[in-house]
């Protein structure tokens, strides 16, 4: 472990500041030491370099949630690790997470990761010590490599990059085993495969910032589609640029979150994408072979709309970007020529950077490959079988029998760290290290090499699997001569330039350049093993879409991730089957009415949910969550999607999630949506508002309808709430009078109290909604999920089961990422019309100036510090939760349970979760309220740094956890009141508004207005 | 009304209120002592009323508990709704607290004297009430260990209660009231309790009333004191019986919630808390003169007089909410012309009809006098106006907070179990309160009585002289 140490000289600290600081840490040590039971703090014996109790140290290391690669890095206190965050220096996040990375903490942490190796015996897996198992392990191995059987050993691990695959491979090779399966259930393998061959790349970069038109025919690039960091942070960059900013069309059966963020949605039928993209690519030149009439015919749209996209696309040229992922069985079709629309075009080099491409799925296999695989288990040729992170038993459970073909297979071993459907049918388990506890590397792109290490001692009695199998073959003499090494972490610095002197110097930053990919296997092109139409009868068409939260259900473990709202949908521990209105009606459905779908695979029953945002003969449902086990989080919360699919692949060996007609009919049950939804729409608010580009260049008169003028209006000149006329009047009879204009915040205040006024703004332009920030603010305060059944009001007993709480409106989130359709009407009474148009706003604490919240509060519990924060005092606060009944933005939230006290049955942190507690922030116990603080301890830390250092605090030094978090950089945080902070600057935008401005509440957060793209009139 | 017989040579004491009033059936002082005594003997019914009264505050108290022990989520609360039933019952319970104070206070100054025999049980109703709303602010809140914070005390830590939020001018406002009605009630008691004593048998009990009776001794000279304090007390307490609910309307239009946020809350709040406080005093003085035999103690006069009280005090409410409404239109923020909407057309119009139905509508039959006379009717619209003024009070908490500034956090509101049990607890804890009162203390003050009906003179002619 290296960590990111502070090499430069230590400023002098002054004698007197030293005793200060002291006083003050030793007075905050015994303040938390007064809990309700005396508890020991066991000091290190000896402290561990860089180790300073209270301050934290940071590792760079790799996220490993998903196949992206990006750069994290990981905040450590005392040996634990608390925060994950992007890393800056990468290039391929730029320091952006999304709500998955963050939380790859709670599955360092998850309560159901096995403790330790296990075997079974008599049936039930039952703990053995490490050197059983491994005894084990090598016993078996030898049995199947005596037999001559080992050449029909499989081993599926969870898709991953970097050299371990070639090392695993080795190891297979070195035990005569075949090559392992690289399985990822996510991976747009149909794209991937077209794109190998119009580009010769598996995954060119994508370049938003180049286009002016970008089409995306159902691939949701901004939220969890190939590597959604990257895509929204190019896309962010592109949609803020005031000129040649490009305009968006999204083409699908359901509007996505890219489809909400897009500018135009072409609601075509599903199955009928090749044709329009075909119609799309006679259009530009390229002999499609579709007209475009009959393209719009199939597709159920105007041909109007394909004409004009298609001129547009003709105009843009070599800006143009079509980027295709649909997931019906012709899904490579589609993509291929979606590819050579771009090709036509001349936008690869522009928009698509064939030379940047990222590498993540290089050596990937196919599901079909994986399937087959499954089948040789079935037809019982397989002796062993090895898993690692792949849980088949969920993903292909129903399609491929796996329960019975692993019945077949004499002995199952899992390197898998989770209690994953999977493992709990293999018979024996080495549970391997997280992510955050492993050595490793990987190739996010050509050349960049971003390596993992390990950020803390395990939690468990786990190890890695590298040296798993490094000690299985050094204990093999027919091996052993070739593992020459000691352990993984020897033999990855044995590849890197300038050995374990260059990977100890890399470490710091995370980087180095050099190569992992040893020996890449081209994934092997397959016939479509089905028809490449959609199958089954029934009147609607199913499509299953992967969970942007939750992925293929590989994040249902983790309550941040259950209890973060998909983005679109807005619903959290719930499966739904989401139809329009117009199909709820002929159904007779109302939302949360149950319904039941069959499919020729299949049926599923579950709530109906309204959503405008797909085509009255399409359903939709979200996979990832019905897990039969994978921990106390995911068993039995939600419905499995994958239940409804059949074996139909596409060309590319992939997995065709749009292959089925359903049927739907109602059934009995009725269940409250689990959702943080209240309305759906603004009524008028002007909580979100946008204009069009066309006003903000100039050439279009502005005509702010959406928000009317309401009385009392107050002028745009109070940003960003510096002014306000009681900011004097926190501090009471202090305030200098002759100071009135600034009041407290003048930086000439005789008393010098406050010289901040910390603020915020958030672009419009740029938030998609992908909702990061709310899991970045989950993991950096504390905040308890509250979602789980036994978390929930036992009283009630309409509203037990998972998200009981959440039916009762009580989501503790205290950044919370609203979705607003502009629509007249309810979403159930609204004629199906695909020109909606969709806003996010992320409501936060807007710490204003003249607080409402404030002078309600009988006990000051909540008051203004002279920095312009509006301050909660967990301690002093009695809870007669008034503050939040006059909150207009209703940003507080109230412990309703003892979420945060340990022996209580709604602990929203069983053991060990709470490790990742953050210590800088107090754990709330039940009855009292709290809300956003900007990250109060991060700016007194970085005021602490300043003071140290005999400074002043620099401008953009710190930021808050949302702001970091945010992958399309729409969240700055500074002080307003002094121009050294990007925020000062940003809060002038000529689009910067506050919300209820009319309320005189003067705001430290100032929204700039979202920009919308009309198509040009004809 | 029935107007006045007293004859103008009547001796009469300084500062008792000319009595507007005849009990025809009441002869002699006996007769009031001995039937007022009567009321006093427990019977089977009492023990089986008080029974019921302890069973179902201990229900209350067992919700309690558990609320206090799991947390607030075991009540229906709803962000953002975040006050409910308490806070309703609090406000309800306060407003029940009203009709005593004004009708021994006000009524007092006023020289009304129907409300002599009523005005002890509500007196004791008012300080019951105000017992018992006085729990629903420290139960409703998270932490009610802490609740004392909210009193201005000093302490090490130099924090002191914000004198800028509406909830410490509500503990000031309870605290105030609770004093002043208990003292102005115990100060009526003194001549009672001295005659309860000097009949009393019991030692023990002798001794206590002896104590509590301050040594009465009926002279002339205790006589001038007691009504000078009598009139100094009804004076003090009469801004009171304003202010308290007008404090506690501020509770509500002091934020700036859709529905909350407007300035008739006080007014409107006084005249549905005396509104509320009259019906109850039927709920109560209805059944009791029916069964103590007191029906011509409280005459048909006197629940007449009441009955034109609330029948005013029902168009004071009615024309408040249209007004709100009115205002809602004319002033025009969105907001709150939606939340009006919602109100009474939207979600809540089941809350919001039963408040217009039982609170304005029911209550114009008092415009007939046939049924301003029918005890039967009024027994039954008193409880339709506690009905209708405890939905009032939902109407004003509930949908106001259900539906404010921003749509994404709108919401609903069911109660629970635990809800609705301390609701029932509280009932319980006021009428177990009530019980043993009635059967410890008179409930009618026996000295004013005294001094309506004509005196026994030594020579048996009415009229004559000393």
């Amino acid at each position: 472990m290296t960590s990111i140490a502070n090499t430069g000289d230590k400023p002098a600290v002054k004698r007197r500041e030293f005793l200060k600081v002291l006083g003050a840490s030793t007075a905050a040590g015994a303040a938390a030491a007064c809990g309700d039971k005396p508890e020991k703090l066991l000091p290190y014996l000896v402290s561990p370099d860089h180790t300073v109790p209270g301050v934290s140290t940071y590792y760079a290391t790799t996220c490993r949630e998903c196949a992206s690669g990006c750069g994290i890095i990981v905040e450590t206190r005392d040996g634990r690790a608390i925060k994950a965050e992007g890393n800056p220096d990468h290039p391929v996040n730029r320091g952006a997470l999304c709500a998955r990375g963050q939380s790859s903490l709670q599955g360092l942490y998850n309560p159901d990761r096995y403790r330790g190796p296990m075997l079974r015996d008599g049936g039930e897996l039952k703990p053995v010590s490490w050197d059983q198992a491994l005894q084990t392990l090598a016993t078996r191995l030898g049995e199947v490599r005596s037999r001559n059987q080992a050449g029909n050993a499989v081993f599926i691990n969870q898709h991953e990059q970097g050299s371990f695959p070639a090392f695993l491979d080795q190891w297979l090779a070195a035990h005569g085993m075949p090559a392992h399966l690289s399985y990822d259930a996510e991976a747009p393998l149909a794209t991937m495969s077209a794109n190998r061959e119009a580009y010769g790349v598996a995954w060119p970069s994508l370049d938003f910032t180049e286009a002016r038109v970008v089409v995306s025919i159902g691939a949701d690039f901004l939220d969890g589609w190939g590597h959604s960091v990257p895509q929204q942070l190019s896309w962010a960059d592109a949609r803020a640029k005031l000129t040649d900013a490009p305009r968006a069309v999204y083409i699908g059966a359901r509007r996505s979150l890219t489809g909400l963020n897009s500018d135009q949605w072409i609601a075509a039928k599903p199955g009928s994408e090749l044709q329009v993209v075909r119609a799309l690519l006679g259009a530009v030149g390229r002999g499609g072979g579709v007209s475009i009439e009959a393209a719009a015919q199939a597709a159920g749209v105007t041909a109007e709309s394909i004409t004009s996209l298609a001129n547009e696309l003709r105009a843009a040229g070599s800006h143009a970007l079509v980027i295709a992922g649909t997931t019906g069985p012709d899904a490579r079709a589609v993509a291929l020529a979606a590819a050579e629309i771009n090709k036509a075009l001349g936008a690869v080099g522009t928009t698509v950077k064939t030379a940047d491409a990222l590498l993540a799925y290089e050596r990937i296999n196919t599901t079909a490959q994986v399937r087959e695989a499954v089948e040789r288990m079935n037809a019982g040729n397989v002796p062993i079988a090895f898993f690692r992170g792949a849980n088949i038993a969920h993903t292909l459970a129903k399609q491929t029998n796996v329960a019975a073909a692993l019945g077949k297979v004499a002995f199952k071993v899992s390197f898998t760290s989770v209690k994953d459907e999977t493992s709990e049918l293999c018979d024996l388990i080495l549970p391997d290290h997280h992510s955050l506890e492993s050595w490793g590397d990987a190739e996010p792109m050509r050349g960049v090499l971003s390596l993992v290490q390990p950020t803390m001692d395990p939690v468990f009695t786990t190890r890695a699997t590298a040296d798993v199998l490094i000690a299985v073959a050094k204990a093999n003499p027919a091996t052993a001569s070739r593992y020459g090494f000691s352990d993984y972490r020897a033999w990855i610095s044995s590849r890197i330039s300038g050995g374990d002197t260059g990977l100890t110097s890399a470490l710091p930053r995370g980087l180095t350049n050099g190569s992992a990919l040893a020996g890449a296997v081209p994934t092997a092109r397959l016939a479509a093993s089905a028809s490449q139409a959609i199958g089954g009868t029934g009147e609607y068409t199913l499509q299953v879409y992967f969970s942007p939260t939750l992925g293929d259900g590989r994040g249902a473990n983790k309550p941040w991730l259950q209890e973060l709202p998909d983005p679109v949908t807005k619903v959290l521990w719930q499966t739904v089957v989401e139809m329009h209105g117009e199909t709820a009606k002929a159904l007779g459905v109302a939302q949360g009415e149950h319904v039941t779908v069959r499919t020729a695979a299949g049926e599923l029953t579950a709530p109906a949910y309204i959503y405008i945002g797909i085509r009255p003969d399409t359903i939709a449902i979200a996979a990832g969550r019905g897990h039969a086990g994978y921990g106390r989080y995911a068993a039995g919360c939600g419905s499995d999607a994958y239940q409804l699919l059949g074996i139909t692949e596409n060309e590319a060996g992939g997995w065709a999630l749009t292959q089925q007609k359903a049927t739907v009919t109602k059934a009995s049950a009725l269940s409250r949506i689990v959702t943080t939804e209240g309305s759906a729409r603004q009524h008028d608010r002007g909580i979100a508002r946008a204009m069009s580009v066309g006003v903000l260049l100039g050439t279009e008169e502005e005509h702010d309808g959406e928000h009317h003028a309401f009385t009392g209006d107050a002028s745009h000149e109070f940003l960003p709430g510096l002014r306000s006329p009681v900011a004097g009047d926190a501090q009471g009879d202090l305030v200098d009078p002759k100071s009135k204009d600034q009041g407290l915040y003048d930086p000439a205040h005789p008393l010098g109290l406050a010289k901040r006024r910390w603020a915020m703004t958030i672009d419009l332009a740029r938030c998609t909604g992908c909702s990061a920030c709310v899991t970045a603010c989950y993991a950096e305060n504390n905040i308890p999920t509250v979602g789980a059944p036994w978390q929930g009001p036992v009283v009630m007993a309409d509203r037990t089961g998972f998200g009981a709480n959440i039916t009762r409106s009580r989501e503790m989130a205290w950044i919370r990422l609203e979705r607003y359709f502009e629509i007249d009407r309810e979403p159930k009474d609204v004629a199906f019309d695909a020109s909606f148009d969709t806003r996010f706003v992320p409501m936060m604490c807007q710490h204003c100036g003249n607080a409402p919240c404030e002078p309600v509060c009988p006990v000051f519990a909540t008051y203004h510090a002279p920095d312009g924060l509006n301050v909660q005092v967990y301690n002093r606060c009695v809870g007669t939760r008034y503050c939040s009944n006059n909150c207009p933005y209703k940003v507080r939230y109230f412990n309703w349970f003892g979420y945060g006290e340990h022996d209580r049955a709604q602990y929203a942190f069983p053991e060990p979760l709470h490790w990742q507690l953050n210590p800088d922030v107090t754990v709330r116990g039940k009855g009292v309220m709290e809300k956003c603080t900007f990250c109060v301890q991060r700016i007194r830390e970085a005021e602490h740094h300043a003071k140290l250092e005999g400074r002043e605090i620099q401008g953009d030094e710190f930021t808050t956890a949302c702001a970091q978090a945010c992958p399309s950089r729409a969240i700055i945080f500074g002080d307003a009141a002094s121009d050294a902070w990007t925020v000062a600057r940003a809060a002038q935008d000529r689009r910067a508004y506050h919300v209820f401005e009319e309320l005189n509440t003067f705001t430290a957060v100032a929204y700039l207005k979202k920009v919308n793209h009309p198509a040009a009139r004809a | 009304m029935a107007t006045t017989a007293q004859p103008d040579d009547m001796p009469m004491r300084p500062n008792i209120p000319r009595a507007g009033v005849q009990l025809p059936g009441v002869k002699d002082y006996e007769q009031v002592d001995r039937e007022i005594g009567r009321t006093l003997n427990p019977t089977k019914a009492w023990f089986g009323g008080l029974t019921l009264a302890v069973i179902c505050m201990l229900i209350g108290l067992t919700a309690v508990t558990y609320q206090v022990h799991q947390g607030l989520g075991v009540a229906g609360y709803e962000p953002p709704v975040m006050w409910g039933v308490y806070i309703i019952t609090f406000v309800f319970w306060i407003g029940i607290g009203h009709a005593g104070t004004l009708i021994s206070a006000i009524l007092y100054l006023f020289r009304a004297g129907f409300r002599t025999t009523v005005y002890r049980v509500s007196e004791a109703m008012t300080v019951f009430a105000v017992m018992t709303a006085g729990l629903f602010p420290i139960l409703h809140t998270g932490r009610p260990w802490k609740a004392f914070w909210l009193i201005p005390y000093p302490n090490w830590r130099l924090i002191w209660s914000n004198f800028k939020s509406p909830l410490v001018w509500d503990v000031f406002a309870i605290s105030t009231y609770l004093t002043v009605s208990t003292t102005f009630l115990y100060m009526g008691l003194i001549p009672d309790i001295a005659s309860l004593r000097d009949r009393e048998t019991n030692p023990v009990r002798k001794k206590i009333l002896g104590v509590l009776s301050l040594g009465w001794r009926n002279s002339e000279r205790e006589w001038r004191h007691f009504g000078r304090m009598y009139l100094f007390l009804a004076a003090f307490s009469t801004p009171l019986v304003l202010s308290v609910h007008s404090v506690v309307s501020f509770d509500f239009a002091m934020a700036l919630v859709p529905g909350w946020h407007t300035t008739i809350f006080a007014p409107y709040f006084v005249a549905g808390a005396i509104f509320s406080g009259f019906a109850m005093v039927w709920t109560i003085a209805i059944p009791m003169r029916k069964w103590f035999n007191l029906k011509h103690y409280i005459t048909l006069n006197q629940l007449d007089a009441t009955a034109k009280v609330v029948l005013m005090t029902s168009m004071i409410v009615g024309s408040a909410y249209l007004i709100e409404f009115f205002i809602a239109w004319y002033g025009a923020v969105p907001a709150e012309q939606e939340y009006f909407y919602n109100r009474v057309f939207g979600q809540w119009w089941w809350a919001a009809w039963i408040m217009l139905t039982c609170n304005m509508i029911l209550p114009l039959s008092l415009f007939s006098q046939q049924l301003r006379r029918n005890t039967t009717w009024l027994f039954i619209l008193s409880l339709f106006i506690n009905l209708g003024m405890w939905f009032e009070r939902f109407v004003i908490v509930v949908p106001g907070l259900s539906h404010e500034f921003e749509p994404w956090q709108w919401s609903s509101y069911t109660p629970t179990i635990v809800d609705l049990s301390i609701l029932l607890g509280s009932f319980g804890w006021f009428f177990m309160w009530f019980l043993l009162f009635v059967k410890q203390l008179p409930i009618m003050a026996i000295s004013e009585i005294k001094e309506i009906i004509p005196p026994k003179m030594k020579h048996a002619s009415a009229g004559g002289h000393h």
